[in-house]
């Protein structure tokens, strides 16, 4: 009775604390996943949203995403095990009816993961799982078809597994094409046939995309749909990607077909203007999210909705009273689930928390260029061109934004942001007229350089020589990477940096960026 | 940008060179060379009343400013060329003495064309908000044989700070050399942020 009372006479906090132990030391399963789950922040509340992302380079088109209630009424996804796709000509004897013949097994089990490498581990799982089972760029037909391979380059492994996409079994003789994992864009398949998880991906996605409606035979409004889904930013001035639309069929396949392995059209930016894919290696310390510096990066929970954003509520956002899969906000609200990829369902906060964690802990292989007499003058080098002052070391970058030509960096930026008020004179089309655009590009990392390419937010460049060769300042100047579809040549601008040092010097210089 | 010219309408007195670069710059031709030309007018009256001002003499150096900076463990060498003093220094009346400087930071050279529109900057100068450095003696110690030391205001940006300067005078006939050398540290006057690269502490050097 005396215990009870004394008790209850105790302030509510020192009940927690009495917990704390037994549940650090984990005396029951449930008792540490209540534990974890505890320290998971909420990331997609209405205060946290309003200002995470940089506004649009017209700011009036700012995205304003799904509000918090919205969010958290989708259901949470459920992690199926996946198993590998394989070119038809290596897939093992019997493995499509094997396939077939296995139930659905859930792989995501929060209550498991008590240790950081639990949650690596399964942060890693859920890396490789495709959100999608629509069809949202592929599907079954079109892999198990050899011509795909060829017609888009499609890199195999030594295996003869296409590690971009993966079948999801959802339940016996339920056999999905899985598409939209993080590892479709973000896996590089090495000259060696190595993966390399995180890295630069060369997965062909924009080739594989126009193989799929070409092969398909989608009709002319129905890829005109599409691509005003994924790109359409009717606001912007000019217009470009109403431009491309009317231009027809043929001329917008041709527009995804320009698009190089290295970068991809992901939704919201540009086929015209693609986004390199990045290289998720160290993307622990960067301050900013894609090319543009759309997403802050503070914390993990930064890191946590740009996973949530991009897988893919971004669809739902609207911009002003746009909406590129043309909802109304009645509509958008109504209570009624939107069928469209990555828009239905959401990663519950632990499933986030876990990718973030895992593509916190990527680290890079053993890098082969090793320095050298000749590295150690390019360092010089890199020092004297100024190079340091933005792609500042250990980080290799200063983590600054830069405006683009054409845009007025705001006043209130100063202060809100990094910026390094220098345009380097790059191709503007990005930062400029996509819904993901904000004026900026930012000073990207060199670390990683040797397993990476094409270079340059665009991916116009296929190797380090072709961004110190003055020619490609020439309007006839064909782009050695992404080159737009519609033109024969096209000078590569700005970046105007270490061009003018010799041969030697430049040897020299790339030797050392090859150390990074 | 218009240093040093806002000194000669607002000191007139102060100047007995004649001379003006910008003159001879058809940009700058029109109204201000007739006002050129009444502002000696009025130096020429103030020459017959005052002949004692006349000691200050306002000129553009031939040197520019020089200055270095260690970044990444290499030495930037670094000027700025467009830049004017006023000199009233006698050795043997220091507390009469004074030296005035004012420089144009849109002048500044670093071998890196980029890097000098970035130094314009509200980062580092921010010139379109602060077009000059003005430096501005207000104190001198002798320190032996030619040399001595002062204490000058140095502002760049909106920040005055005091710095002191040894310098050494060669003098031959009425003709003086000034040549001095010290060391700032940028952050105290707002010229960048703390960086891992880029040190601190400037090193200036001037000579007139
Ligand atoms: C369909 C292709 C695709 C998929 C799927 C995809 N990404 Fe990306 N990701 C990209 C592209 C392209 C960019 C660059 C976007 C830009 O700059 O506009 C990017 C950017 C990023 C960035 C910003 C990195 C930086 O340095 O700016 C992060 C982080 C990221 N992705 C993580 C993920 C994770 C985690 C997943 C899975 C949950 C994922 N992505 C799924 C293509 C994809
Ligand atoms: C004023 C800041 C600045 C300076 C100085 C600078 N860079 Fe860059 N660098 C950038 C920006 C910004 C980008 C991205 C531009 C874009 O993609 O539009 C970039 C991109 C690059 C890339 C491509 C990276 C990738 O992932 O595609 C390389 C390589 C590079 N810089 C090397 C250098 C070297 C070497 C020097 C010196 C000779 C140098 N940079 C000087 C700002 C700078």
């Amino acid at each position: 009775m005396k215990i009870k009372k004394w008790l209850s006479n105790l302030p509510m906090w020192l009940y927690g604390c009495m917990l704390l132990p037994l549940l650090a030391f984990g005396l029951s399963k449930q008792g540490t996943s209540y534990f974890s789950v505890l320290d998971i922040p909420r990331i997609w509340t209405d205060e946290a949203m309003k200002d995470w992302e940089l506004p649009n380079s017209n700011p009036a088109y700012s995205a304003q995403p799904v509000t918090e209630e919205f969010y958290y009424n989708l259901p949470e996804r459920v992690i199926y095990k996946t198993y590998p796709v394989y070119h038809p000509d290596h897939e093992p004897e019997g493995y499509w009816d094997w396939l077939h013949e296995q139930e659905a097994e859930i792989v995501f089990d929060e209550s498991n993961l008590i240790t950081e490498e639990d949650w690596i581990k399964a942060g890693e799982l859920l890396f490789d799982y495709p959100i999608d089972t629509l069809g949202a760029v592929i599907n079954i037909q079109h892999v198990r078809n050899p011509e795909f391979y060829s017609s888009t380059g499609m890199p195999l492994t030594p295996e003869g597994i296409m590690p971009f996409a993966q079948w999801v079994v959802a339940g016996k003789g339920k056999v999905y094409l899985g598409n939209l994992s993080c590892a479709m864009c973000h896996t590089r398949v090495m000259d060696d046939g190595s993966l390399l998880k995180g890295a630069q991906g060369n997965w062909p996605g924009d080739k594989a995309f126009a193989f799929a409606l070409e092969s398909d035979g989608v009709s002319e409004t129905g890829v005109q749909g599409i691509t005003n889904i994924l790109f359409g930013s009717a606001f912007v001035e000019g217009d470009p990607h109403g431009k491309l639309m009317a231009s027809g069929r043929e001329s917008i396949l041709e527009a995804y077909k320009a698009v190089p392995e290295g970068a991809f059209g992901r939704q919201g930016t540009s086929i015209l203007y693609p986004p390199q894919a990045p290289n998720l290696i160290g993307v622990k310390d960067r301050k900013y999210l894609d090319h543009g510096g759309l997403g802050q990066h503070r914390n993990i929970e930064d890191m946590m909705r740009y996973i949530a954003m991009n897988q893919a509520l971004d669809f739902l956002n609207f911009y002003g009273d746009y909406n590129s899969l043309g909802l109304t906000k009645e509509r958008l609200n109504n209570g009624q689930p939107i069928f469209f990829p990555g828009t239905y369902d959401r990663h519950s906060e632990a499933q986030l928390y876990a990718i973030a964690k895992y593509v916190y802990s990527l680290t890079p292989p053993e890098n082969p260029y090793k320095p050298s007499a000749v590295s150690e003058r390019g360092k010089i080098i890199f020092a004297e061109q100024g190079c340091v002052t933005c792609h500042t070391p250990p980080l290799f970058t200063n983590n600054k934004l830069t405006p683009a030509d054409g845009f007025e960096v705001p006043d209130a930026h100063y202060d809100k942001y990094d910026i390094f008020d220098i345009s380097v004179g790059t191709d503007p089309g990005y930062t400029l007229k996509t819904r993901r655009g904000t004026g900026y590009y930012k000073i990207p990392s060199l670390l990683g350089l040797w397993y990476r390419g094409p270079f340059l937010h665009d991916a116009s460049l296929a190797k380090l020589e072709d961004l110190f060769d003055p020619t490609r300042l020439k309007d006839d100047y064909v782009p050695t990477a992404f080159k737009p579809h519609d033109v024969k040549t096209k000078a590569v601008k700005g970046h105007e940096f270490g061009m003018e040092l010799n041969e030697m010097d430049k040897k020299a210089l790339i030797a050392y960026l090859l150390t990074l | 940008m218009d240093i040093g010219y806002l000194n000669i309408v607002v000191a007139p007195w102060r100047s007995s060179r004649n001379h003006c670069d910008r003159c001879e710059n058809p940009a700058f031709r029109n109204e201000k060379c007739n006002l050129w030309r009444e502002l000696k007018f009025i130096a020429l009256l103030l020459f017959l009343f005052f002949p004692l001002f006349l000691s200050a003499q306002t000129f553009k150096p031939e040197n520019p400013i020089q200055f270095k900076i260690k970044n990444a463990g290499i030495t930037v060498d670094g000027t700025i060329s467009d830049w004017e003093v006023e000199v009233d220094f006698d050795s043997k009346k220091l507390d009469q003495s004074s030296i005035r400087g004012k420089a144009n930071p849109e002048s500044i050279q670093t071998g890196i064309k980029l890097r000098d529109k970035h130094l314009h900057g509200r980062e580092y100068f921010h010139i379109q908000k602060f077009p000059s450095i003005s430096l501005e003696s207000k104190s001198f110690k002798a320190k032996g044989k030619n040399a001595f030391v002062g204490i000058f205001e140095l502002q760049i940006r909106d920040v005055k700070r005091e710095v002191e300067i040894p310098f050494t005078l060669s003098q031959t006939g009425k003709q003086q050399k000034f040549k001095g050398e010290f060391v700032i540290d940028r952050l105290d006057f707002g010229l960048g942020e703390k960086s891992l690269v880029l040190s601190d502490e400037v090193r200036i050097f001037v000579e007139f």
